[in-house]
């Protein structure tokens, strides 16, 4: 959950470090690094980790103090399954690592010159996950450009792009509400699939806003309940209203009354209020993390089944919506992110592509928001694989809020 | 559930004093949930487990598709499968349940701690798919191995038919046939994506020392499954030294058909006219030839009608190996059930798995049966795959390494 900006200081940034990596590759085998080594005649340190399973995961790091200079490192997956990754940490970063590794494979090794100073092998899923590691000799000293200070710029510009939806949401349910008071229903439905993309971006934000004077238990005061409640999670004691009530009136009784005028009132009411709120809002990393993972978990509790819009089915505008909100909270994370582990990025990046890819297939520029509409038909031939690529997303997503809360 | 009805049973004999060794050799009701089955090959040529494995209690069936086309994603997941399925066997979780970090997410999901092995093994297949020109793995194609052609009474549906990879899970207890297939799902997800799946319970055939069990249709099944060695040799193994598929040796094909059984219009069913269907008697199992339960079936006894007493088009005539040039193939199959169907009908059937060394023996046999069985009339193919299913690998290895060198 974000904070009220007022209430709330920044994250404390992260130490910085003071080492300098001179040469750091990914390669297998790789036994050359580039700077000073020839000063260390040339010596490469070995060092080899062994990952194993006699009922508990265990990763043995061979040595854990060498010179400084080019120290190699030799990754042997014997029997762990809970281990598939090694790392060489310093504060955090990512100074060299090894993924994929699973019983069975031959030895992968990775080069780091590394100077002096206390590093860490961390083995995520041992029962032991981080092996101090010292680096004894001269030290270089220049300091890095902070992944911290990175992730909290990202979290300032997100912020900016949630006030930027709140604000357009604002002026898409004011033209809903005129064209429900002037009775024009097909301008009406046109509208209300304009203006859902707007709180799908963010909804994971929003939720749990809390009107003055309301407990937070009570539904009267929740505002994402009374903007985005749905028949199917009806709290009879505050009655419905916000955008699934307008959208059942328009799109099942196909007919604008004076009730639903009023609800397209109360809508932009709620709206408006929220309007005001959010730019009170302050991020942390993880906040945008666990964001993004939140609004997938509502494409795949919501949207795939058609819960979502029961009656106008435009599932699939939401769910590219939440996409969407999901991909920019991760691009303001991205630039602190790959400073922290460029693997992970770029796995995250590639199931972004992948998702987009896949549900660009149903962009249709006739139909209403844009994409086609999710009726019975494609939703029997086509969740299952929309599903599965979304759950392909989720998982290196779910690893982001751990790596950014510890930056 | 009769995994906890007979962990009552074998406390209470060994209360009142009677050897319960003696009583778990006799009766094959009850069952010891610690025991467990090794993974890994001790030497040549020794096949997976689940294909010989004396038929544990329930079976979860799962077939996947690739969603990568790169072969070392493909090499990475067997790989981990392998080595995540040995410590399942014996009994262990794959990694924490409970991460030390709370804002990390467990490796394992846990629900089958404390459960015991309960004799899992988890079977690992390859579909026609992995052959194709996706991994460059073509040349490497087992010769036998192609998608299995249309068949007379092919009734299949597009979702439960195909895959590019195969996990049979079973064991004696459901819930840690689940686990198995979950965790491993999981760590599939990225590379592979599932396609369908059958939950299998009262294994539908029998082992050595096991009374032959009832399918759904109240009938036994299995009676002439195969048993020897030298059967399990001519018709199981594959042994083809010199192939392009030298590294198959060992292995075996898996056929898996998901077979829906009209129940209520087979409850129906006078018994005499169920019995004519099968061509055995419904409690003991006897061929209608006479006899009991094991007595070879006499396909050209005649009875006082001039007929014989064995139906031509009944089931056990249609299958027997003597009608089909000798070929037989094991079956391992389960008894399933999807609850009800649209129109308010128990939804259920049969998982008929098979190994065989060519599939073509079990397309020979259902084209037979699919023509004239008059089971047809009461069930319907519905599901339908073929997969390679690897030797077994040493320690330090996984399952078709030999792909990939």
């Amino acid at each position: 959950m974000p904070s009220a900006r007022t209430a709330r200081p920044l994250i404390a940034l992260g130490a910085v470090g003071v080492v300098t990596v001179l040469a750091l590759t990914g390669c297998a085998n790789s036994s050359t690094s580039a700077g000073d080594a020839a000063s260390r005649s040339g010596n490469v340190s070995r060092v080899s980790v062994t990952l194993t399973n006699d009922g508990s995961d265990k990763c043995a790091v061979s040595e854990t103090k060498v010179p400084a200079g080019p120290v190699t490192f030799t990754v042997k997956n014997e029997s762990s399954t809970a281990i598939t990754e090694v790392e060489l940490l310093q504060d955090q970063r990512i100074f060299g690592e090894k993924e994929n590794l699973a019983p069975g494979l031959d030895a992968v090794s990775f080069t780091a010159t590394l100077t002096g100073g206390k590093y860490q092998v961390y083995c995520p899923g041992a029962e032991r996950e981080l092996t101090d590691f010292t680096v004894t000799g001269k030290v270089t000293s220049t300091a890095n450009s902070s992944a911290a200070t990175l992730l909290a710029e990202g979290t300032k510009g997100y912020a900016q792009y949630v006030d930027g939806q709140v604000t357009d949401m604002v002026a898409a349910v004011e033209q809903l509400q005129k064209d429900v008071d002037a009775g024009d229903l097909a301008a009406a439905k046109t509208d209300y699939a304009n203006a859902r993309p707007f709180y799908e971006h963010v909804e994971s934000d929003v939720d749990g806003f809390v009107k003055k004077g309301y407990k937070a238990t009570d539904n009267a005061g929740n505002l994402d309940y009374l903007i985005d409640m749905r028949a199917s999670n009806l709290d009879e004691s505050v009655g419905w209203s916000g955008f699934h009530a307008v959208e059942k009136d328009l799109f099942q009784a196909g007919a604008i009354t004076d009730t639903t005028k009023k609800t397209a009132a109360s809508l932009t009411e709620n709206v408006e209020l929220l309007a005001k709120l959010v730019p009170t809002l302050d991020y942390k990393p993880e906040d945008l993390a666990n964001g993004a993972a939140g609004l997938l978990e509502e494409v795949q509790s919501n949207k795939i089944t058609g819960e979502e819009e029961a009656y106008s089915h435009i599932d699939l505008v939401d769910l590219a919506a939440n996409v969407e909100g999901a991909r920019q909270a991760f691009a303001y994370l991205k630039p602190g992110l790959t400073k922290l582990d460029p693997t992970l990025t770029k796995q995250i990046a590639k199931q972004f592509d992948a998702t987009n890819t896949l549900m660009d297939g149903y962009r249709n520029a006739d139909a209403l928001g844009g994409f086609d509409t999710w009726d019975a038909a494609t939703k029997a031939s086509d969740a299952n694989a929309i599903s599965q690529q979304v759950q392909a997303l989720q998982d290196p997503l779910s690893r982001l809020a751990e790596k950014v809360a510890t930056a | 559930m009769g995994v906890g009805a007979a962990a009552g049973i074998a406390g209470a004999t060994a209360a009142t004093g009677v050897d319960p060794f003696t009583a778990a050799t006799n009766g094959d009701e009850s069952i010891d949930l610690s025991q467990s089955h090794p993974f890994y090959a001790t030497a040549a040529r020794q096949p997976q487990g689940g294909v010989r494995t004396v038929p544990q209690r329930y079976c979860v069936f799962m077939t996947f598709d690739m969603s990568s086309s790169v072969a070392t994603d493909l090499q990475v997941l067997l790989a981990r499968w392998s080595a995540s399925i040995a410590q399942l066997q014996a009994g262990k979780t794959v990694g924490s349940v409970e991460p030390a970090h709370g804002a990390g997410v467990g490796a394992d999901t846990g629900e089958a701690l404390d459960l015991g092995p309960a004799s899992l093994t988890v079977t690992v297949g390859l579909g026609p798919g992995i052959f194709d020109e996706r991994f460059g793995l073509a040349s490497k194609r087992p010769a036998h191995l192609a998608a299995i052609p249309t068949l007379p009474s092919d009734n299949l549906e597009d979702g439960l038919t195909g895959g590019d990879l195969s996990l049979q899970a079973c064991a004696d207890d459901p819930q840690v046939a689940y686990h198995a297939v979950r965790d491993l799902a999981r760590m599939a997800r990225g590379t592979a994506t599932v396609r369908w799946t059958v939950l299998g319970f009262g294994r539908a055939s029998a082992g050595p020392d096991q009374s032959t069990p009832r399918n759904l249709m109240g009938f036994k099944d299995g009676t002439r499954n195969i048993t020897t060695d030298e059967d399990y040799d001519r018709f199981v193994w594959i042994d083809e030294p010199g192939s392009g598929a030298d590294w198959m040796r060992g292995g075996t094909y898996q056929v898996a058909r998901k077979i829906r059984m009209n129940i209520e219009i087979w409850d129906a069913d006078v018994v005499s006219d169920q019995q004519r269907v099968f061509g055995r008697t419904k409690i003991e199992g006897a061929p209608l030839s006479g006899g009991t339960e094991h007595t070879t079936p006499d396909f050209a006894a005649t009875g006082k009608d001039g007929g014989t007493k064995i139906d031509p088009r009944s089931h056990i005539a249609l299958a027997a190996h003597e009608a089909n040039g000798g070929v037989k193939i094991l079956r391992r199959p389960y008894n399933y059930t999807d609850g009800l169907n649209q129109y308010g009908q128990l939804d259920a059937g049969l998982l008929f798995t098979a190994y065989m060394n060519d599939p073509g023996h079990f397309t020979t046999l259902q084209r037979k049966l699919g023509a004239s069985d008059r089971l047809n009339e009461y069930v319907s193919h519905i599901g339908s795959a073929v997969f390679a299913v690897p030797p077994a690998p040493r320690k330090g290895s996984y399952i078709g390494e030999q792909l990939f060198r």
